[in-house]
């Protein structure tokens, strides 16, 4: 029954995502033109708010190309399993004070852990396309979004560590405004490595149109490609709320049906920071970007660990 | 073997290098902050493109085109360089400061605008360009035969094919002036209660006394012989300059005013004091009168002769006693091809030119070098003149050391001479190695002061003499040299002049002549280029022929050939597109097609294409443009509704640079051009 219901929430959030993308490329295309003093979309609908409806047309009537050297199933399915995390991902994540779609008491190792999975599918997408710089973009791919695992996952812990429990839920209950503060390099890291895990700018090395087309998405089409585009957006999504829930306190300091609008509130202020980053930042070479993970951002999350547990015992 | 290379120079942002430690870190995210800073800035600013769908109904999104035009053929006049004497300094200053001051008259002593004269004979307006030229160059007809044209040197044409023959166009419009001369040629009103007189008739004299005739002063001018003219009647070879023409010119400029008074030598027939008292200011334009000869042993035996004297009986009396007999010329310079070719037409059986200098070193300009041996003259080149040899106070001969160089590391004058001894024989010895003042005659009396080499003290930029009211210009003031710059310090004078007699000071707000350099040009290949686009060639006499008597040596241009060279002219930094085409020579797309018409009258581009299909931004077609008339725009992002549009056509490329998007076709329509007016030639 759990499952069943898992299940649905699942499908509940790949509408979520779906929704969120076509509202999220709208706005990111807004933020990009003023960056570079355009206007963007504003032909369709209010402000061309209407821009993606027009879009996701053309993207389904386009010509769905597999290559003739593409490992044809592999090729064909992959895609699936880059956003099926993702969208999985989403069913834990407090929504308001005391409830989840999904209430279980490993909810923050759930979060962590499921969206990996689309390493593996972006590592078989990209080696099913036969394809050097797909390949390449793949490999890169996983060396980056194994490595920022860590750093995320210790600035999780040290979260988890204050509030005593893996619980979103209880994270939420048990949040306080100073915990802000003493949590704020935490946050930071948290927020760095998942732009990193999302494969976006300045970290989108294995998409590196310069150098590698696309990446380990280059040979896709059509629908397949919008759905390594929906994947990263709902990696923006979710990494977004994820962090807003239990970084910046969910609904505080509104409770109730206004709580759940501040959770939205913050959310959409973090995406917006997050393309502005992509919008500013060039891209970085890959052994700065490992370096960077592995001297700089889990030496810091230990940091904050030691901090948090100093602190612990004064509570 | 090791290969020698330069140190990779790694760029920072490539490098590995940064700061260690907390520095380093902290760096960064200041870097960080600083480029988010940035990003947040620029997007509260209102953008730059068009906001829809406000402005959709009256703009088009299309973006302006890489290049434009400025200025085109048959729309656009070129601006002539007209202005009075003592303003032009600073007219030629700020044209030279903005960039658009053509070479060749920023090449000429005298900044005579021949890009405007190349105009307005292609326009067939031929007697404004006479009178355009006549403006700064008082003698167009003479300095078109004679002038040394560095004009023509500094031609943009001759980085592309042969320059553009500015000298033949100033004999040609003064042939055709001369058809309305008589209807042209007014006196100037006398305005002013003030009168200047002139002592000498050359260039420089004739300049000045222009300039004050066109501020309305009486001008009284003097001269010692029986004709005027200077040293252009008495040093420049008839073949050169027939003397008809020169004297001509001269009564065109009595015309127009000067009280000219022949055979009135100042300080003999006149005292100069008298001059003084007489006139509100007096100008000393006496030029050098007096050929410089070595004291060498047997310089003064029966022979021995200097250029001035030598030239002067060859020009006025046709004839220099030298018939079946052999001429050695010592010096190198013009002045000393002129005596060697003046020789050769007295009869002379050989001539021989011994200069100091190498072959490569000779300061006589090439293309006189070139007609010297033409027609016959020897040139024996790095000796030095050691003795005349003589019997019974007769010259039979000369002897000559080698010279091994003329100047020091420095630059300076100072022949080094070996042992090798060579003797000549040759019957007459001609001196041509320098000329000087002769003054002690016009300033006795005066208090006018004398250098201790014999020259007049003269202020070298407003060319005061030691006196008040007395003032000097020409060669009596900056020694032998060519006849334009002459004339450029008989400008520089009026103006002196013209602040004196008016009571201001002659140094307050004054520009100084602007001297522009340009870099010299390599000869181009010509090798495939057609042979419209050459310059008109000179007819010339033939060689045999013309060294035997006086006659001319350059024919003149046709009418034709002289607007069709007029037309070669790229009107250089008028910023106005001519046609020349050289843009589309340049493009290594292809991407520009240009035609015109040269019809006089009716000169346009009709038609200028640029497509942008093509187009690679490389920016050479602008880079070269002769005119500066095809410019960037910095619009390099482009977007079209349909791919016509992508071919820019004239009116497109006249259109204003200004603001990011423009309005499509709608509304442009490029110039017409008018008919030609059809003309018998």
């Amino acid at each position: 029954m759990t499952l069943l219901w898992g299940f649905l929430w699942g499908v509940a959030g790949m509408t979520v995502i779906a929704v969120g993308a076509i509202l999220g490329v709208w706005w990111e295309r807004k933020v990009a033109a003023r960056i570079q003093m355009r206007y963007g979309p504003q032909q369709i609908g209010p402000f061309g708010s209407l821009q993606m409806i027009a879009d996701v047309p053309k993207l389904l009537f386009k010509e769905d190309i597999i290559p003739d050297s593409a490992d044809k199933p592999i090729f064909k399915y992959a895609p699936l399993f880059v956003f099926g995390p993702i969208a999985v991902s989403m069913v834990v994540i407090p929504f308001s004070a005391g409830w989840a779609p999904l209430n279980t008491s490993v909810g923050v190792l759930f979060f962590l852990a499921v969206p990996s999975i689309e390493v593996i599918a972006i590592l078989l997408s990209a080696w099913a396309s036969h394809n050097t710089l797909s390949t390449l973009g793949g490999i890169r791919a996983t060396a980056q979004m194994i490595s920022y695992e860590v750093p995320r996952s210790l600035a999780v812990l040290a979260i988890v560590l204050l509030a005593g429990s893996l619980r979103p839920l209880d994270v939420v209950d048990a949040w306080r405004w100073w915990w802000l503060p003493l949590t704020f390099i935490a946050f930071l890291i948290y927020f760095i490595a998942s732009i990193a895990e999302m494969n976006r700018g300045p970290f989108d090395i294995p998409e590196a149109e310069s150098e590698l087309v696309a990446g380990y998405f280059a040979d896709y089409s059509g629908m397949r490609w919008a759905s390594f585009m929906m994947a990263e957006y709902g990696g923006m999504i979710s990494a977004s709320l994820f962090g807003a829930a239990l970084f910046l306190g969910a609904g505080w300091p509104f409770t109730g049906a206004l709580g759940v609008v501040a959770l939205i509130v913050k959310t959409i202020a973090l995406m917006t920071i997050v393309m502005w980053v992509k919008w500013t930042l060039p891209r970085l070479r890959q052994d700065h970007l490992m370096s960077f993970c592995w001297k700089v951002l889990t030496p810091l999350a230990l940091v904050q660990l030691v901090i948090v547990g100093v602190v612990l015992p004064w509570l | 073997m090791a290969v020698e290379r330069d140190d990779i120079i790694t760029p920072a942002s490539v490098s590995n290098e940064y700061s260690p430690g907390v520095k380093g870190f902290l760096e960064g995210v200041r870097s960080l902050v600083t480029g988010l800073g940035i990003t947040a800035r620029i997007s509260t600013e209102k953008p730059v493109t068009i906001c829809y769908p406000a402005e959709k109904w009256s703009v088009s999104p299309r973006w302006r085109g890489a290049l434009r035009l400025r200025g085109v053929l048959g729309r656009d006049e070129i601006p002539l360089i007209r202005d009075a004497s003592e303003l032009y300094n600073s007219v030629i200053e700020d044209l030279y400061k903005a960039e658009r001051l053509p070479p060749c008259v920023g090449n000429c002593p005298a900044n005579v605008d021949a890009r405007g004269q190349g105009f307005l004979i292609a326009e067939d307006r031929i007697p404004e360009a006479y009178e355009l030229v006549r403006d700064r160059n008082i003698l167009p007809g003479v300095l078109g035969r004679i002038c040394h044209h560095p004009c023509e040197s500094a031609c943009r044409r001759n980085y592309y094919d042969e320059p553009v023959a500015i000298r033949p166009l100033h004999r040609f419009a003064y042939e055709e002036f001369q058809k309305v001369a008589a209807e042209r040629l007014k006196p100037l009103p006398v305005t002013q209660d003030k009168s200047v007189a002139v002592v000498g008739s050359g260039p420089s004299g004739l300049t000045a006394a222009y300039d004050l005739m066109k501020h309305g002063y009486r001008v009284v001018m003097y001269e010692r012989e029986e004709r005027p003219g200077g040293a252009l009647g008495s040093g420049v070879p008839a073949y050169r300059l027939p003397r008809d023409i020169l004297y001509k010119e001269i009564d065109g400029l009595v015309a127009l005013g000067i009280e000219l008074h022949c055979g009135v030598e100042i300080g003999k027939s006149m005292p100069l004091a008298a001059l003084q008292r007489e006139h509100a200011a007096v100008l000393l334009a006496v030029g050098l009168q007096e050929s410089r000869i070595l004291p060498i042993p047997g310089h003064d035996a029966e022979g021995v002769a200097g250029a001035l004297e030598f030239l002067w009986a060859a020009n006025n009396k046709g004839e220099t006693g030298v018939r079946g007999k052999k001429v050695f010329v010592i010096g190198g310079g013009n002045v000393a091809v002129d005596v060697a070719r003046c020789a050769l037409r007295t009869g002379a059986t050989e001539v021989r030119l011994a200069s100091l200098e190498s072959t490569e070193e000779l300061p006589a300009h090439p293309w006189e070098i070139e007609e010297a041996l033409d027609e016959g003259v020897i040139a024996t080149c790095s000796v030095g003149p050691e003795e005349v040899l003589t019997q019974d106070g007769h010259v039979t001969g000369m002897r000559v050391r080698e010279c091994l160089s003329v100047f020091d590391e420095t630059g300076r004058f100072s022949p080094k001479f070996g042992t090798g001894l060579s003797d000549f024989e040759c019957d007459v010895v001609v001196f041509s190695i320098g000329q000087a003042a002769k003054l002690d005659t016009l300033i006795a009396g005066t208090e006018l002061l004398v250098s201790g080499r014999g020259q007049l003290v003269v202020d070298g930029t407003h060319f005061t003499t030691s006196v008040d009211g007395v003032f000097a210009c020409g060669e009596v003031v900056t020694g032998p040299g060519s006849a334009i710059g002459s004339i450029a310090t008989g400008h520089e004078v009026a103006t002196s002049m013209i602040r004196y007699l008016q009571g201001n000071s002659l140094t307050d707000n004054r520009t100084p002549r602007p001297v522009p350099v340009y870099s010299k040009y390599a000869v181009a290949d010509v090798t495939g280029v057609e042979r419209s686009r050459l310059r008109s060639v000179m007819p010339m006499s033939r060689p045999e022929d013309r060294a035997k008597d006086f006659r001319p040596v350059e024919l003149g241009l046709t009418h034709q050939e002289a607007m069709i060279e007029a037309a070669r002219c790229l009107r250089c930094q008028s910023e106005i597109c001519v046609g020349c085409t050289f843009c589309a020579r340049t493009c290594p797309d292809y991407a520009i097609q240009v035609e015109r018409v040269d019809e006089p009258g009716g000169r346009c581009l009709t038609r200028y294409d640029l497509d942008l299909t093509k187009c690679a931004f490389c920016g050479l077609c602008a880079e070269q443009c002769p005119t500066n008339a095809l410019t960037h725009t910095g619009q390099y992002e482009l977007s079209f509704f349909h791919r016509d549009l992508m071919v820019f056509d004239k009116g497109e490329m006249l259109r204003s640079g200004e603001g990011t998007r423009a309005t499509g076709r709608d509304g442009i329509t490029p110039p017409r051009c008018s008919a030609p007016k059809r003309r018998e030639l």
